[in-house]
């Protein structure tokens, strides 16, 4: 390969950038891993800036864990990503699909309806009279029902439904198949990547899910994960009220945030290739 | 056709009975924990569960709860307490409860909130209750303050909530003494002596590292300087107080512009963390510790706690951290504002509570046992043998008292003799403590003022303090105050807070002469 001297510098100016924009991404979470690996007093010896720790202990995590709250909380929270991501792709699916069919009687009216929650809704307090009429408050399932299916995902699933071509679903009504084996054998599987994608969009908002919890739930035994983990992180954001109060030490807190976001760290790079596939392809390869 | 009907009937079938599952669930899951009032009351022997919520942290689960236990088993209830642990989070969660009904059976609130609550009728009057069945913890509560603390939970003449004893206060200047020694120097005593101090502690490299990079004093805003507004006789502003038989807003104060152009000195000297303004949450305790300034204005809890002696002493073994007395200036010597007689929480039980009277007996019951000797000594110390033993009838904490007694105080409803409590629980700060109460204080009365509609204050106070800024920091002459009280009454209305304040002040008969 022979360039010009004008691509070597356009190539040296590009790489450069990406390393600068990659090196702005990794470092806050470098000193987040680093300061919450490292004895809490070099930490201090160290003015609290420590990117490459000398030592390493986990006595934050250790510390972190003894706390009875946040393995409860761990629990709770994988509970409800998994439950509830469960209940949002099955409810999600099933409502997408018929959308999807031209031929389905009410479909406007349908979609009307679904579009028509993304832009109004009832607003906390009468959200809140239903959560409590129908016996979800102080439940795990508050956490769940109210969100179980996000009007953009089915439109989005639903535009992924429509882009499969008809012919195949002719061929699998011509061959007998029933609507139900349709959209489980045929409809289903060619989706996997939108699937997967939007699987991930509700699975990180249950793991984050914050505010429904600070709403519903009283009984602390079932706050989730955020919910404790925030407690641990605001305490410093505030000057102290009362004398008994501890500081979590920022070695904690830090252990806390890696604790809190290592999961779906974790889970990502298994689901990258779904996403992007899911994200940028809107219809299915040859 | 019908095809298709048959469908989507079962794809509605199918979406009805995954909800259905959901319902099923959520009792195996949850167990005892519904129920949040209704039943359970009518039957004698089983326990009254009462719902009780507050803004706070570090409270364990229900399992690991000593004093929930020991209050259940006494009492025959079953206290569930929630405590969520930001006041914006707090406020947020108790409005939609109470809009929609779902009320907690004991709550904290603001007085702002209070009031509001009140005129919309959803909380008890307590006045008919605290003669007879409240006798005990009202007792307690005026012994341990003053029969003025219940005109702070009165709203139109009838008393709406249980004070918690008002907090005492925790604050001072400190200083590093290591610095004052290296520099051959006495602790500030006047303002003067307070600049020149601050002076040698910018420029005279007291850490000896042969590096300028240290600064007089750090701090938060404006509560930074509490005691050289207090050596002028002005308050924290925005504060009311008296003053000469009357009572003025800080604002207002004739020494203000002076106590400004006293710290505008100070800034101007450099001889201020220049990032005093922005300093937020722990910044300012974390930059001392640091070794970048040496004079702060804080309280024990953030620089004497073991915790934090610990913290600086691992940065710097030299450094030492100690307490002086305010600076005289023209008005003598005090250590900022504080308000004697706020009462550190507001409790309040719902209206609806009226028509269950066993329930209602039940929390009457609790907020009295908590006021009684046995009962404070449990929401104070914890369970005898176990996070306490009495030696000589004095309390001594076990090492556990430290470890796990930092939520008990969520249970003290009507609050504790503070300094007895303060100095056993932490007995190497007792000193700090007895100093912090010592030390003389100007007075606020503006902690049961509700602004009156038509005004915001958060928008007056924002403005005013940024005017505050750029007089200290020079962008707008001090000659130009009487402007900004203008404006501050013009455009902001200050002046019909004002008058409600003054007005509600004397209503309450705070000021002496009121």
């Amino acid at each position: 390969m022979v360039r010009g001297l004008e691509d070597k510098i356009f190539n040296a100016v590009s790489y450069t950038i990406l390393a600068l924009v990659g090196l702005v991404t990794v470092v806050p979470l470098l000193y987040v891993l680093s300061v919450s690996l490292t004895p809490y007093a070099e930490v201090l010896k160290n003015g609290g800036y420590v990117l490459f720790p000398k030592e390493i202990t986990f006595n934050a995590y250790e510390k972190l864990l003894s706390n009875s709250a946040i393995p409860r909380a761990f629990q709770i929270t994988i509970f409800v990503t998994v439950v509830g991501t469960a209940i949002n792709l099955t409810l999600t699916a099933l409502l997408a699909y018929p959308l999807s069919r031209k031929g389905m009687p009410g479909r406007r009216l349908f979609l009307f309806m679904v579009v028509f929650t993304l832009l109004f809704n009832g607003g906390i307090i009468p959200t809140y009279l239903i959560v409590k009429a129908t016996g979800l408050i102080d439940t795990v399932w508050a956490l769940i029902v109210p969100n179980a299916i996000w009007s953009f995902n089915v439109l989005v699933m639903k535009g992924f439904f429509e882009n499969l071509p008809e012919e195949i679903f002719e061929s699998a009504r011509i061959d007998g198949a029933h609507e139900w084996r349709i959209l489980l054998r045929i409809a289903v599987p060619l989706s996997i990547p939108s699937i997967m994608t939007i699987g991930l969009f509700y699975a990180v908002g249950h793991w984050n899910s914050f505010f429904a919890a600070i709403m519903y739930i009283t009984d602390r035994s079932l706050f989730p994960l955020q919910v404790v983990v925030r407690e641990i992180l605001m305490m410093t954001q505030q000057p102290l009220e009362n004398a008994e109060d501890m500081v979590p030490t920022v070695t904690m807190q830090m252990s806390a945030v890696i604790f809190a976001s290592l999961p779906i760290i974790a889970v990502y790079p298994f689901l990258q290739k779904h996403f992007t596939k899911g994200m940028i392809i809107g219809s299915i390869k040859g | 056709m019908a095809k298709k009907q048959l469908v989507f009937a079962l794809l509605a079938a199918g979406a009805l009975a995954s909800f259905m599952l959901a319902g099923c669930g959520s009792g195996n899951e949850t167990g005892g924990a519904e129920g949040s009032g209704e039943g359970g009351a009518n039957q004698a022997s089983a326990p009254v569960t009462i719902n009780m919520t507050l803004p706070g942290t570090g409270l364990p689960t229900p399992d690991n709860d000593d004093i929930k236990k020991a209050l259940d088993e006494k009492l025959g209830t079953d206290i569930q307490l929630t405590a969520i642990q930001s006041g914006d989070d707090y406020n947020n969660q108790l409005r939609v409860r109470m809009s929609a009904g779902n009320y907690p059976d004991l709550f904290t609130t603001s007085y702002t909130y209070l009031k509001e609550f009140a005129e919309k009728g959803l909380i008890l009057d307590l006045t008919p209750y605290l003669e007879k069945e409240l006798k005990p913890a009202k007792d307690f509560i005026t012994n341990l303050s003053s029969e003025d603390i219940w005109k702070k939970v009165t709203v139109n003449g009838k008393i709406y909530a249980i004070p918690r004893v008002p907090d005492v206060p925790f604050s001072s200047f400190w200083i590093r003494q290591d610095w004052l020694d290296n520099l051959k120097l006495n602790p500030p005593t006047t303002l003067d002596e307070l600049f020149e101090v601050a002076k040698a502690f910018t420029e005279q490299d007291p850490d000896g590292n042969k590096k300028n990079d240290t600064y007089g004093i750090t701090g938060q805003k404006f509560d930074a300087f509490s005691p050289v507004f207090g050596a002028y006789g002005v308050g924290q502003p925005g504060t009311f107080y008296e003053k000469d038989g009357n009572v003025i807003n800080a604002y207002y104060d004739p020494n203000m512009p002076e106590a400004l152009a006293f710290i505008k000195k100070l800034i101007d000297a450099g001889v201020v963390d220049p990032e005093l303004m922005t300093n937020k949450g722990t910044v300012d305790q974390q930059k001392a510790f640091q070794g970048k300034a040496g004079i702060i204005f804080k309280g024990w809890i953030e620089i004497s706690k073991d915790e934090f002696v610990n913290q600086y002493k691992t940065i710097n073994p030299k450094a030492e951290w100690v307490h002086i007395d305010a600076p005289k200036g023209p008005a003598g010597q005090f250590n900022g504002s504080f308000d004697f007689d706020m009462p550190s929480r507001y409790y309040a039980i719902p209206k609806a509570m009226e028509k269950d009277k066993a329930k209602l007996q039940k929390i009457f019951d609790l907020i009295n046992y908590v006021s009684g000797e046995e009962g404070n000594d449990l929401v104070m110390y914890g369970i005898e043998g176990k996070h306490y033993n009495v030696v000589d009838g004095k309390v001594e904490p076990t090492e556990l008292m430290a470890v796990e007694g930092n939520y008990f105080h969520l249970y003290q409803i009507t609050g504790r003799p503070n300094k007895e409590y303060l100095e056993v629980k932490f007995p190497n700060q007792a000193e700090d403590i007895e100093f912090a109460i010592r030390i003389p204080r100007i007075k606020t009365l503006d902690s049961s003022i509700v602004p009156p509609t038509g005004f915001n204050k958060a928008d007056a106070d924002r403005y005013a303090e940024e005017e505050l800024v750029k007089f200290v920091y020079g962008k707008r002459p001090l000659s130009e105050y009487g402007d900004f009280l203008k404006t501050l009454e013009t455009t902001f209305k200050y002046n019909l807070y004002v008058d409600e304040a003054m007005k509600q002040i004397k209503e309450q008969g705070l000021a002496n002469n009121g």
